[in-house]
């Protein structure tokens, strides 16, 4: 029978138990999809590198031989080793496809999609998957691979994954390359060309024409000749690998540089996504969960209060406190399970889901699924238990009085004088509706908490969402209009002639740069690698202060560091810095003569005239910028890129953070909605007999509503002025503390968003209490007084 | 009295559909009440008390009939014409007080201001019904009595023409109920016409008309020619 009742009662309690269910429902659904998108990230990654035992270390250097992997493979702890040469060739206009021609593959293995497994022995091409997708290459078809004098026709045996592509950029100044214009492929060393080879090393030993070489080169193999730039190293554990490093460096005089698969871009990048995913993403799902179970709680708890008379009523019939308890637990326990249920479900198939799908747009690996984790179990088992513990405690702090006591509700029991400092001075002379609320409100003070926090939590991610998405946009903004004053950036060759250099900057001006790949030598004695920015840019490049105000490498008595490297590692003005370039041991002093604000790289700069005080340095230009477009194929010209192209990229991959910031935005206004509508529901409901009365009184319907919406107002007022600071500061956290370290920017949020959250915020609150004042014309004046508990 | 009469009640009826039947709360009423009359509505659970109080203070709706008050079938009304009818001229006074708990003693009475002209004070008005000391307290901070009085000051304060009491003395003690008796007497005696909905007959003793209901109807409609004065009638 008491089945029934609950039933019943659930029925007639049903816009407050329907609040009940999304808010469960929301706060779960929003951590069980943001833990499954994550944690589908982490693991299908980690599943993919573990499948194609992707390296732990990789050698950068020059002409690695044979008896290069031979040394390394006696080294301790080196399980394998496998070289590679490593190129940037075209295939066709504008699409450039990183080649890798390898001997054998057991580290890094190809994972195939279609086509059949990599064997050296066969004549053809491995592609990846997506590139050939983009641009509709089927498995049997012919692609062309051009690198200087070597021109390839090659069929396609497969369509590949690889463990160190699922991110590919074409060069360091990209952030998002679109896969139909950059690919990569695998081949068998086999297929290089003799001649391209011979020809190589003929321009290296300066022999002018083929007799001369067969003359000095006798019994010429090729094969041996092969200019390897990559050797991949499997090492047995991950503790061994920092020895295996230094060992590898120190046993290979021709290694430049040796990272670990974390430094490597596609690795770091993927990690990076994860990492930065953590920290913001995790801060939502936390909120939405805190928000949902605060709001349950109180909901369910005046739920249980307005039981009152029954509860009395099943005591003094007989009923036992344990039964009683039993069923009132029931109520919340049922419908936070369902919800919990909901939650779990939507969450791990449409929220987890789509995230996964608009990051995989992003990165190429193969089986990616979102993954539930198993704490937004507990999560959920946890709310089940906190929803139906409210209940019970509720439940029981009413058992435990006596049934003659429960009864009397309806008349206000007698208590001592007390002070209320709303009875004189300015109060005195407020209207009746404006003291009416105040003091419902320190009546009620847990509900009107639970809204005000609730409102503004809502206000908070709403603010913290959109500013995300503005300062991802203003950071496009200083990155590609404040500090780009250029209209094309080339990229040159490494083997660019001067003579072909000068031709260039005749033509298109002498604004050049040059990264060099450093070491930095902290004042801790810390070393890691960076990157020095040497510019000949003149105003094609235009730094900028902490203030977003242009400043200019002007300074050639030392280098520039960015803010944020500078507090990080303590260095202040006049400090010197040491570096070295890998390949030489040889440090340099740098003094530190200012600070500069990058946004995407914390490094050092300096002028070329800095660079070429050290006179064993050589500035080269790696980098030309323009106004007009570089011609592409003038020879030592390798890519061509235009501001507009690399602003393009860089939104291109702030859409899928955009994406997910309207998903977040979206869902938050729906918690809002329900949690305005379950407080307005609770403040409508205890106020009803009150309403009853006024109506009685003669109060027109009207006058009632203004009374009643005027506290939602306030308390909307309230939660926005608390909530749009809250968020800021927030959205600054996130950007300060959360995201790469390699990255620096603090939130910009336009005081668009203020003034759109703000007023959306409490429009919404108005619609919604509108919406529930349309009640007040309804009310059963005759009943309402009856039913006065 | 008939065409005069300050309350005249035709044919008047109130039904409800529960399921499929249909329950008539109040079946065919006729009755006229005089302007000052002190009324008394006796008669058992579910015969139509509630019902007649509530239709003759527009807080329900007659099915059929007329109910005319002061020259108007309030029946014709609209819902804001109903409310104007309330706020002008009902006072109500209920088992269980129905004042606002969030305001003070004062306020409780003062705000009938916001919805009718009156020339009343509050404070005069609150010392006629003996709470002027208890003025700034809270609802919560007074005895039943003393709630209900604050209930009587709150209708008085209207200067209405109807004063409209279901079981006014039904949750107080017999000497509290007495004092709450003599102050609605002393309404009617300044003209309000006082109608009373009780279970307590003793009540009745002190009526101008009785009015006698039994399942929706009127069984007996007693002009009382010597109604007691309240010091007469043995509680």
């Amino acid at each position: 029978m008491l089945k029934r009742k609950m039933l019943r009662d659930i029925k007639k309690n049903i816009s407050q138990f329907i609040a009940i269910f999304f808010m469960v429902m929301i706060g779960i659904m929003v951590y069980t999809g943001i833990e499954a998108y994550m944690t589908g990230m982490e693991k299908s990654a980690d599943r993919f590198y573990e499948e194609t035992n992707l390296f732990d270390l990789e050698l950068y250097g020059n002409d690695f031989s044979k008896k290069d992997i031979e040394k390394l493979k006696d080294i301790k702890h080196v399980k394998d080793a496998e070289r590679k040469l490593s190129i940037k060739a075209e295939s066709g206009k504008e699409k450039t496809l990183l080649v890798n021609f390898i001997e054998s593959n057991n580290i890094c293995k190809l994972h195939v999609i279609e086509g059949e497994k990599f064997d050296v022995d066969k004549k053809g091409v491995y592609l990846d998957e997506r590139y050939a997708k983009e641009n509709n290459i089927k498995v049997g078809d012919y692609i062309n691979i051009n690198y200087d004098s070597m021109k390839l026709s090659e069929k396609v045996l497969a369509t590949i994954n690889v463990a160190d592509h699922l991110y590919d950029v074409k060069d360091d100044t990209e952030i998002f390359s679109s896969r139909k214009d950059l690919g990569f492929a695998y081949l068998s060393v086999n297929e290089i060309p003799e001649a391209f080879i011979k020809e190589k090393i003929m321009k290296k030993m300066n022999i002018p024409n083929e007799n001369m070489f067969n003359a000095v080169v006798k019994d010429f193999d090729y094969k041996e000749y092969i200019p390897f730039n990559n050797i991949m190293i499997d090492v047995d554990s991950s503790e061994n690998i920092n020895y295996v490093k230094e060992e590898s460096v120190s046993k290979l005089s021709n290694a430049l540089v040796a990272t670990k698969r974390e430094e490597n871009r596609s690795y770091s990048t993927y990690q990076g996504e994860i990492n930065e995913g953590r920290a913001y993403v995790g801060i939502f799902s936390g909120l939405f969960l805190f928000i949902a179970l605060l709001s349950v709680v109180t909901t369910m708890t005046r739920i249980i209060k307005k039981q009152r008379v029954q509860i009395g009523t099943l005591k003094a019939i007989g009923f036992k406190n344990s039964v009683i308890m039993k069923h009132y637990v029931g109520y919340a326990f049922w419908i936070s399970l369902v919800a919990a249920i909901f939650g779990l479900l939507i969450g791990y198939y449409a929220i987890g889901g789509m995230f996964m799908h608009m990051q995989m747009s992003f990165f190429e690996l193969p089986d990616a699924s979102a993954i539930m984790h198993s704490s937004s179990y507990v999560v959920a088992v946890g709310v089940v238990i906190v929803t139906s513990a409210i209940a019970m405690f509720t439940g029981r702090s009413i058992l435990m009085e006596k049934p003659a006591e429960t009864l009397k509700v309806g008349i206000l029991t007698s208590k001592k004088t007390n002070k209320n400092f709303t009875k004189g001075g300015i109060f005195k002379k407020m209207s009746f509706s404006t003291i009416w609320n105040i003091r419902d409100i320190f009546r009620n003070k847990i509900r009107v908490s639970m809204g005000v926090v609730g409102l503004m939590a809502c206000s908070i991610l709403i603010i913290c969402a959109m500013g995300m998405a503005n300062t991802m946009d203003h950071f496009i903004k200083v990155q590609f209009e404040d500090i780009c004053n250029f209209e094309y950036k080339t990229t040159l060759k490494k083997d660019i002639t001067k003579e072909e250099l000068k031709s260039l900057e005749n033509k298109y001006g002498d604004s050049s740069s040059q990264t060099l790949l450093i070491e930095i030598k902290y004042k801790d004695g810390e070393k890691s690698s960076n990157n020095a920015f040497v510019s000949n840019t003149g105003d094609m490049l235009r730094p900028i202060n902490n203030d977003y105000k242009p400043i200019k490498f002007d300074d050639d008595s030392g280098v520039y560091m960015t803010y944020k490297l500078a507090a990080n590692k303590g260095y202040k003005l006049g400090d010197e810095v040491e570096w070295r370039i890998y390949g030489s041991d040889k440090y340099y002093k740098s003094k530190i003569v200012g600070f500069n604000k990058d946004p995407q790289n914390q490094n050092i700069s300096m002028t070329k005239t800095h660079l070429e005080a050290f006179h064993d340095i050589e500035y080269k230009a790696d980098s030309l910028y323009s106004i007009k477009k570089v011609d592409r194929n003038l020879p030592g010209v390798e890519l061509v890129q235009s501001r507009n192209k690399l602003k393009d990229s860089m939104n291109h991959m702030v859409s899928v953070m955009r994406s997910m910031i309207y998903v977040i935005i979206i869902v938050a206004i729906m918690l809002g909605l329900v949690i305005i509508y379950s407080i307005g529901v609770l403040s409508y409901t205890e106020k009803q007999y009150q309403f009853a009365t006024l109506k009685v009184l003669g109060f027109p319907d009207k006058k009632i509503k203004r009374i009643f919406i005027k506290q939602n107002n306030w308390i909307a007022i309230i939660s926005i002025i608390l909530g749009l600071p809250l968020g800021y500061q927030l959205t600054n956290y996130l950007f300060e503390n959360a995201i790469e370290e390699t990255y620096d920017f603090s939130a910009y949020i336009e005081p668009m968003t203020y003034i759109v959250a703000g007023v959306g915020s409490f429009l919404v609150t108005l619609i919604v209490s509108q919406f529930l004042a349309r009640k007040i014309r309804k009310i059963d004046m005759v009943s309402s007084l009856k039913a006065s508990d | 009295m008939g065409e005069n009469s300050f309350i005249r009640l035709k044919n008047v009826s109130r039904s409800y559909i529960i399921g499929n039947k249909t329950f008539k709360a109040i079946d065919d009423i006729s009755v006229d009440i005089d302007k000052g009359e002190f009324v008394v509505v006796l008669g058992p659970s579910g015969a139509g008390k509630s019902t007649l109080l509530n239709l003759l203070g527009a807080m329900d709706s007659a099915t059929s009939g007329e109910i005319i008050i002061d020259g108007e079938d309030i029946v014709k009304y609209s819902d804001s014409k109903l409310t104007e009818f309330r706020a002008n001229n009902v006072g109500f006074i209920f088992q269980f007080y129905n004042i606002l708990p969030t305001l003070t003693v004062f306020e409780n009475v003062e705000i009938i201001k916001d919805i009718t002209k009156t020339d009343k004070k509050a404070e005069e008005v609150l010392a006629s019904v003996g709470l002027h000391e208890h003025k700034d307290k809270f609802p919560n901070e007074l005895s039943g009595g003393e709630q209900q009085r604050v209930s009587i000051a709150r209708a008085v304060m209207k200067n209405p023409s109807l004063l409209l009491c279901d079981e006014p003395t039904g949750a107080l003690d017999s000497n509290t109920g007495v004092e709450v008796l003599k102050l609605l007497k002393k309404q009617a005696d300044e003209g309000t016409t006082v109608i009373i909905v009780t279970h307590n007959s003793l009540i009745a003793e002190m009526a101008d008309k009785l009015i006698h209901l039994k399942n929706g109807k009127i069984d007996n409609v007693y002009v009382n020619p010597n109604p007691k004065k309240i010091e007469e009638v043995v509680w």
